[in-house]
């Protein structure tokens, strides 16, 4: 019990110390930005179509594209990752002649049921459509499990999906327990305005 | 033309892990020292987040311009040709690497001073792997012991004593060399899975404890306690209680008034004179190139620039590089072999918060802790559990065939078990051979025009990889005894680019095999210095910066002692 003091007593004196947590980066980042930038609208549906089946809305909650993963990907193709959006783009085009060839239509056009089957063939291969493949998923993770600040992750629901309690300025020995129900903490690292 | 200053006393060639704690002892003995980095002050306001994307996806913290735009070259041997190694690791700012780095402050074991001769003793002389040009160190564990004690409490670090002077405590590590105290700050605490962790070990019969960290445990010296935050890996810290030398020597050596900063300055050569002895340094500031004079140079700019600088510094008295007229230049170089081995256990572990140097390690299967007769390698590897994961990181997980990777099926596997993984930080004795090497890239150029470091690794090691995989499977048993249901061994292949860079100018009394003398002054130039793993002849199980930094600060006591001798 005393330890339990000792602990909450020390988080608490941390939470002062590091009251400016919340910190001043809104200032310095490029990564506010609101309409497509990247990609073309076509492009965009074609993206939408596919994580879409790649993270799909469930029971266990909203999909890839309720939480705004495309956002990311798009914002990240116009800026700290221009150098691959040729590539990207490519890629995207590459993996919609294979729809049309081998399933008889472009990706948004094809069911749900024949999207998965797409995923399911490029999973795991090595072909120049699959490493596509491989490198969507990435985005699409980093989209919706990052920080909502970045346009993905909306509501959290990358977070709240693999149980993340969320960043928080500091953390008592109690939340690192095992066995422990950790109270999640929704804010973004950049403050309550993100994330909604 | 270069325009020339006001003459120092001492020029020190980069303000991280190394210089930054070697300009303390000398700034206190009064002399004028002039810090050239590259780099310069970093924010923790502006520049540190808890966030992934920030430090770990976009590397924002730890790269940056002047390391990546001279990031080496890698090949595995020398008839091949090498490519870019794509990532540099290394920082470039006030306080070096040791802004982001994960703050695990070990000292070495007294047999990583005299591997060779107690391999030889113990194993005998075909216990010494072929091709390896390792030495004994030319000074012992004790010598080094009152220098590892003063970086312990200058920069501040936390931990469990296993052996004070000979007085064994279980609860620190047992197979440590004897300290003359305690250490400043109790060890940092436990997760709860650690904690299950060494429990398990000890019901193993194994000796785990808490290990060492340059990490504040509780508030050190008007600086704050760590708050377990959970972006500590590639980040630098919010609240101050990671003890980079930017928060403690540097600051501490600023205030004496005896040393001057030069930020964003880019060292592009070391001066010398028809006698061999070093004159200053150029560098370029803002497109202008300067002439810093200078009695003595230290150069600390981390193991690939160490090795870079020299070989590009050549004159009349050093045709093939500053301090190279024995061809030892880049000799002796590694990196240290490490790996992760991962598991799933069938319960939610916990590890969101805390840092990679919260955890436990296991020292029984490092070293020479264990009877090696018959097991065709020497050495071994430390084992560590830690803490720290991010939701990136984490969705993105391994599914261990147990599910597809994309759809409703992956979202259920990663909702039960993305807080189940585990990963550990396996960490082997490592040796210097003759086929590894660092030169100069023939043909791949920085900026300016000079040619990028080359890193020829050397390729397969058989007593590295015995020694890890022995290592690995330790770890495996230590998994499966903690319940886990999937470990991930994987395969040991040795580094390309690492961020524990040894050798290239190796300390030893042999002018013909080492650049610089036990004091870790050049054998060819009397007043260059070298400060940084660069001068480390082996590993040992365990991260480099305590040994290292202890080693800058006795290079730089040795200075102010014989400062009539060495500056002429
Ligand atoms: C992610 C990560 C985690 C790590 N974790 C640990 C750990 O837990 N424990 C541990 O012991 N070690 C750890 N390390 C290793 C540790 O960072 C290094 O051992 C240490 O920083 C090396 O010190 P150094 O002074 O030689 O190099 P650095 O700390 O890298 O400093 C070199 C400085 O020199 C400057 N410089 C370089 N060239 C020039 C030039 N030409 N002109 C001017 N300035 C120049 C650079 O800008 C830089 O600031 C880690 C490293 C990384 C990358
Ligand atoms: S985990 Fe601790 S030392 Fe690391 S950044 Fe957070 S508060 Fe600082």
């Amino acid at each position: 019990m005393i330890d339990r003091m000792n602990s909450r007593d020390v988080s608490r004196r941390a939470l002062i110390q590091s009251a400016a947590f919340v910190p001043l980066a809104a200032l310095v980042s490029s990564a506010q930005q609101t309409s497509p930038a990247a990609l073309t609208p076509a492009q965009m549906k074609t993206l939408v179509a596919f994580i879409d089946r790649l993270i799909p809305r469930d029971e266990l909650g909203p999909g890839a594209v309720e939480a705004g993963a495309q956002i990311y990907i798009d914002r990240v193709l116009a800026g700290p990752n221009a150098g691959e959006k040729d590539s990207f783009i490519q890629g995207l085009e590459a993996v919609d002649a294979y729809a049309k060839r081998v399933h008889g239509a472009a990706i948004a056009e094809l069911s749900a049921e024949k999207r998965d089957q797409l995923l399911a063939e490029l999973a795991g291969g090595s072909t120049p459509e699959s490493q596509f493949f491989n490198r969507a998923r990435r985005l699409t993770l980093e989209g919706m499990f990052g920080d909502p600040y970045y346009g993905g992750n909306k509501d959290f629901a990358g977070w709240d999906l693999i149980r993340y309690p969320g960043p928080r300025p500091a953390v008592a020995a109690e939340d690192q327990g095992l066995n422990v129900d950790v109270k999640p903490y929704r804010v973004s690292a950049y403050g309550v305005k993100y994330g909604h | 033309m270069a325009t020339s200053l006001k003459p120092v006393d001492v020029a020190i060639i980069g303000l991280g892990a190394a210089g930054g704690v070697a300009v303390l002892p000398l700034a206190r003995a009064g002399l004028k020292v002039a810090g050239l980095e590259a780099g310069t002050w970093m924010d923790p306001h502006r520049d540190f987040h808890a966030d992934e994307v920030y430090n770990n996806v976009r590397r924002l913290v730890s790269s940056s311009p002047k390391a990546q735009q001279e990031c080496p070259t890698v090949r595995a041997t020398s008839s091949q040709q090498a490519r870019s190694a794509g990532v540099h690791p290394m920082m470039n700012a006030i306080g070096g690497t040791s802004i982001h780095y994960w703050a695990q402050s070990w000292r070495l074991k007294p047999w990583d001073f005299h591997t060779r001769s107690e391999s030889i003793r113990r194993y005998g002389p075909s216990s010494i792997p072929a091709g390896t040009t390792l030495e004994d160190w030319p000074l012992t564990y004790d010598e080094l012991e009152p220098y590892y004690d003063i970086i312990e409490q200058e920069v501040g670090v936390s931990g469990k004593a296993g052996n004070i002077q000979g007085r064994i405590d279980p609860a620190g590590n047992v197979f440590e060399g004897p300290r003359q105290r305690e250490y400043p700050m109790p060890p940092l605490r436990g997760a709860g899975f650690t904690d299950r962790m060494m429990e398990t070990a000890r019901k193993m019969g194994w000796k785990p404890f808490r290990p060492p960290a340059a990490i504040n445990s509780q508030p050190y010296r008007g600086r704050a306690a760590c708050v377990f935050h959970g972006y500590c890996s590639a980040g630098g810290c919010h609240v101050g209680a990671k003890n980079s030398t930017a928060t403690t020597t540097i600051p501490d050596a600023v205030r004496t008034k005896n040393l001057t900063i030069f930020d964003k300055a880019h060292v592009t050569r070391i001066i010398t004179d028809s006698n061999g002895r070093v004159t200053g340094v150029n560098y370029i500031r803002n497109r202008q190139e300067y002439f810093q004079p200078a009695k003595i140079v230290l150069v600390a700019g981390y193991t690939y620039e160490n090795s870079r600088l020299l070989l590009l510094s050549k004159s009349k008295a050093y045709p093939n590089g500053l301090s190279n007229n024995h061809g030892q230049v880049g000799r002796h170089y590694f990196g240290h072999w490490s790996s992760n081995v991962s598991a799933l256990l069938p319960y939610d572990i916990n590890v969101w918060y805390g840092l990679p140097a919260q955890g436990v390690t296991v020292d029984e299967w490092a070293d020479d802790t264990f009877d090696h007769a018959g097991l065709g390698f020497i050495g071994g590897a430390s084992l560590h559990v830690y803490t720290e994961r991010h939701p990136i990181e984490a969705a993105a997980m391994n599914t261990y065939g147990r599910a597809p990777v994309f759809g409703s099926a992956w979202k259920k596997f990663v909702h039960d078990n993305a807080g189940r993984v585990a990963s550990t930080y396996l960490q082997t004795n490592t040796l210097p051979y003759e086929t590894s090497y660092l030169d100069l890239d023939p043909e791949v150029r920085d900026p300016l025009g000079d040619p990028v470091c080359r890193i020829t690794a050397g390729g397969v090691r058989e007593n590295e990889q015995r020694a890890l995989q022995h290592a690995q499977n330790k770890m495996e048993e230590w998994f499966r005894a903690a319940g886990a249901i999937e470990v991930t061994k994987p395969p040991n292949n040795g580094p390309g680019i690492s961020t524990h860079a040894y050798g290239g100018t190796r300390m030893g009394d042999n002018p013909d095999t080492n650049v610089v003398d036990r004091w870790g002054f050049s054998h060819e130039a009397p007043n260059l210095g070298v400060l940084g793993a660069s001068v480390m002849g082996s590993s040992g199980a365990r991260n480099p910066t305590l040994t290292l930094q202890a080693l800058a600060w006795r290079t730089a006591e040795h200075l102010v002692k014989n400062w009539k001798s060495l500056a002429g």
